[in-house]
């Protein structure tokens, strides 16, 4: 047993200092896609949405007079925009994008007479920063800044869960945040939902959620739990957890990195702040 | 040359040929049920599926045999929805068969044991592979299932799942207990099913490819591989000899970060918390490097019909160049280690045994079938993607037991580690594909997936958009004799033990 605790110590530490500093080890994972609404075109916005194979890029009208309903949240990252578009279209390596407000995964660009008329950045919510601030009160009263965490997967494809397993390793170390998966539901304060929601695990779901006490907050991880997905036409699901489940915090990603759920949860207990917003490139800090 | 021509001979199918490797051969259905059960003596039955093709319902089995590297696939066209089971004489068959009848609604008349294999409170007339999807989203509710229960004094059931106590994929195991021994263990499956084949059905090759990444998230490249190339043989589509090298180094990456954090997991269940963590940290590294190669940590984007989608990065060169010899220094460290730990040897010593007799009837795959004497791994069998030239030994055990299961994923590693040291010493210089699957066919596609050997069968119609996809990922047949593992001599303390040296995947299974 000495000679493990040996090989233990002689390790050193692995840990990342994310989300103190920046993520510099694990910074080639694209998180999310960035469109620049200043750069796009109409004959972009249809080109891009000729090639996403689910509903994240969606462009109607033609060159003249059309728009483009943009949506992280059924975005793949399968890369065809940045391909096919990269003026407009990047890739975003900042992990921090998870999401309190469902509409800030979303965006809609109007062109009129060939050109860019309109951005409406989508808000999903009546008003969004006021929601964030009852979400900031609550989450500091009920929780003291630590968070206990009951997953459930309701239907992935194990992407998801990996990269949990992955944030109780060497490298992402939850626990040094104060946050902690718990496998019962009653000393839960978190349900962190990855997944579509499949016919036969909506239950199991719903009664998890159940027996969670109150307050209580959903965490919805990956692009499959937030709109579906390659699934969202899936009949065998429920649609996304929205469907199902009042969501807290949106995390996309397919699969959301560890340094992107880490993000997550810190936003859904405000010691986090949101950083994406659809249609407004990355500023850079 | 084939021994499989001969064998069909021996049994009197006359052989066409298909795709490349595949001998076609078919028959009425008493010529399929008796061909099928005298071939299953002499060869593996490796798959077994059903089809509807303008209404008409038809079976495929898939035979494959020692020494020799070509398919035997043999159909049948049905008169109805019914068969005769080919179960009572063919043991491998009995799943393959439920699926079929509950997916499908095609019954095996005569089969012991038909009941649902991953549809619990389903409403019974609802076929899923079959009848329209849009009729799903307004099924009435179910009706319950029997679910096998032992009884007897003292006897109880206690459920597990399907929500697990950690960050795990969903699924039931039913314990079936005395207080301390393990008597039965009723797995049930399907919690997690998405019908993922039936949503390619009419995309095109490129769109179904991220459908068969999603498949399954730590055998992502294998699935994808084994679907790609039933695609490409189909279409008849080249790839070349970089892209093939190329594929083969993503396929050893992936089957290291799964070994890493499949051992992780073992350990992690027998209370061995440095090496649980120190697995774990190495599956972080190569998961990083995969980000570095390809821009994905599970490998996703990278394969396009006709080689890869992209090229591999110079930076992930550099970056796997200089962990190779860490890694190996690392996994033998922790491998002399771990086989000098009493208390992680005894957990798996014995411990959810599979003999050798018994395992053989299920035909399994992969490090868990080579554990219980099955010789075979398809990179050396079939040879694919960039395997013709390189040296895949094979290491084969017969104890069947936890800890024969863990050996052989620490050989693979050594193996894997050496093989992608191979491969990068003349670096796969790949351009993006840009090939399109525009023609008919039809073929099956296979990968030695980290879980075992994924097949894969792909039918284009003539606009090359898929007709039919059945995904055969190593769970399926690997589960099959897992209750019966469980039930060898164990208490319900091992079941941690067990489930982790299994490591089985469910998303594979569930699809």
């Amino acid at each position: 047993m000495s000679r493990w605790i040996a090989l233990g110590l002689r390790s050193g530490i692995k840990t990342t200092s994310f989300p103190k500093a920046g993520d510099a080890e694990a910074s080639n994972v694209p998180t999310a896609i960035e469109l620049n609404p200043d750069r796009l075109t109409p004959e972009l916005a249809l080109a891009a949405a000729s090639v996403c194979p689910t509903d994240a890029i969606v462009a109607d009208g033609d060159p003249t007079a059309g728009a483009l309903a943009f949506d992280m949240g059924q975005c793949i990252l399968c890369g065809r925009c940045v391909r096919k578009a990269p003026e407009a279209f990047a890739y975003r390596r900042d992990p921090r994008v998870g999401v309190v407000n469902r509409g800030k995964l979303q965006t809609r660009v109007i062109w009129k007479e060939g050109r860019i008329a309109a951005v409406e950045r989508g808000d999903g919510k009546p008003d969004p920063a006021a929601e964030a601030k009852e979400l900031q009160r609550r989450a500091h009263r009920m929780f003291g800044h630590s968070l206990h965490i009951r997953h459930v997967d309701a239907g992935s494809c194990n992407g998801c869960e990996s990269e949990l397993q992955l944030l109780t390793s060497p490298y992402y170390d939850l626990a040094r945040l104060g946050i902690f998966f718990t496998p019962t539901p009653r000393h839960a304060d978190a349900l962190l939902v990855t997944g579509v929601v499949t016919r036969q695990m909506h239950s199991a779901l719903t009664e998890t959620y159940a027996a969670m006490p109150e307050p209580k907050l959903v965490v919805a991880a990956g692009v499959c739990a937030i709109g579906g997905g390659c699934f969202a036409s899936g009949p065998t699901n429920h649609g996304p957890l929205d469907n199902v489940l009042a969501v807290d915090v949106y995390v996309p990603g397919c699969p959301p990195s560890p340094s992107a759920l880490i993000h997550g949860l810190l936003l859904a207990i405000s010691r986090a702040e949101e950083r994406y917003r659809a249609g407004e490139p990355n500023d850079g800090s | 040359m084939s021994g499989m021509a001969e064998l069909a001979q021996v049994v009197g199918l006359n052989l066409r040929s298909g795709a490349e490797g595949e001998l076609w051969a078919e028959c009425d259905e008493a010529q399929f049920n008796s061909a099928t059960k005298e071939l299953a003596k002499r060869a593996r039955l490796a798959d077994l599926f059903a089809s509807i093709s303008a209404g008409v319902p038809s079976l495929t089995a898939v035979f494959s045999t020692a020494g020799h590297s070509s398919w035997l696939l043999l159909r049948t066209k049905l008169a109805d929805d019914h068969f005769h089971s080919l179960t009572p004489a063919v043991h491998a068959a009995s799943w393959y068969e439920r699926e079929i009848a509950e997916m499908f609604g095609i019954h095996p008349d005569g089969h012991p044991a038909a009941q649902a294999l991953r549809l619990h409170d389903w409403p019974h007339a609802y076929r899923p592979m079959r009848d329209p999807l849009a009729e799903m989203k307004s099924l009435p509710p179910g009706h319950g299932d029997r679910v096998p229960k032992v009884r007897g004094q003292g006897v109880f059931q206690l459920p597990l799942g399907p929500v697990r106590s950690g960050p795990q994929e969903s699924a039931e195991f039913l314990f079936n207990s005395g207080g301390e021994d393990l008597v039965m263990v009723a797995p049930r499956f399907g919690y997690k099913m998405r019908l993922v084949e039936r949503l390619a059905e009419g995309q095109s090759v490129e769109d179904a490819l991220l459908l068969a990444e999603r498949l399954a998230g730590i055998s992502t490249f294998a699935n994808a591989l084994a679907f790609v190339q039933a695609a490409e043989r189909a279409a008849g589509m080249e790839v070349g000899e970089e892209a093939r090298r190329a594929r083969s180094l993503l396929n050893e990456l992936e089957r290291i970060h799964h070994h890493f954090g499949h051992l992780g997991r073992v350990a992690d269940s027998t209370g061995m918390a440095v090496p649980a963590a120190q697995y774990a940290a190495l599956k972080e590294e190569v998961l990083r490097i995969g980000a570095d190669l390809v821009g994905h940590r599970y490998l996703r984007g990278a394969l396009a019909p006709g080689g890869l989608a992209l090229q591999l990065a110079e930076v992930g060169r550099t970056h796997l160049a200089a962990a190779i010899p860490r890694w190996e220094k690392n996994t033998k460290r922790l491998e002399s280690l771990l086989e000098d730990t009493a208390t992680f040897i005894d957990r798996l010593d014995s411990t959810a045994v599979l003999a050798v007799d018994y395992a053989a009837q299920h035909n399994l795959v992969g490090p868990i079938g080579r554990s219980t004497g099955a010789d075979r791994d398809c990179r050396r069998d079939h040879p694919y993607a960039g395997y013709k030239d390189l040296q895949v030994d094979v290491l084969v055990k017969s104890q069947g037991d936890a800890l024969a299961r863990v050996r052989i994923v620490f050989f693979e590693i050594r193996q894997s580690l050496r093989l992608v040291e191979q491969l990068i010493e003349h670096w796969p210089q790949t351009e993006p594909s840009t090939q399109l699957v525009t023609s008919k066919g039809s073929a099956l596609g296979w990968a030695e997936a980290p879980g075992g050997e994924a097949l894969h069968f792909v039918e284009l119609d003539s606009n090359g958009r898929v007709r039919q996809w059945r995904a055969r990922p190593p769970a399926v047949v690997n589960w099959h004799p897992y209750a019966h593992a469980c039930a060898s001599g164990n208490n319900l303390t091992d079941y941690p033990v067990i489930e982790a040296s299994f490591g089985l995947s469910h998303a594979e299974f569930d699809r």
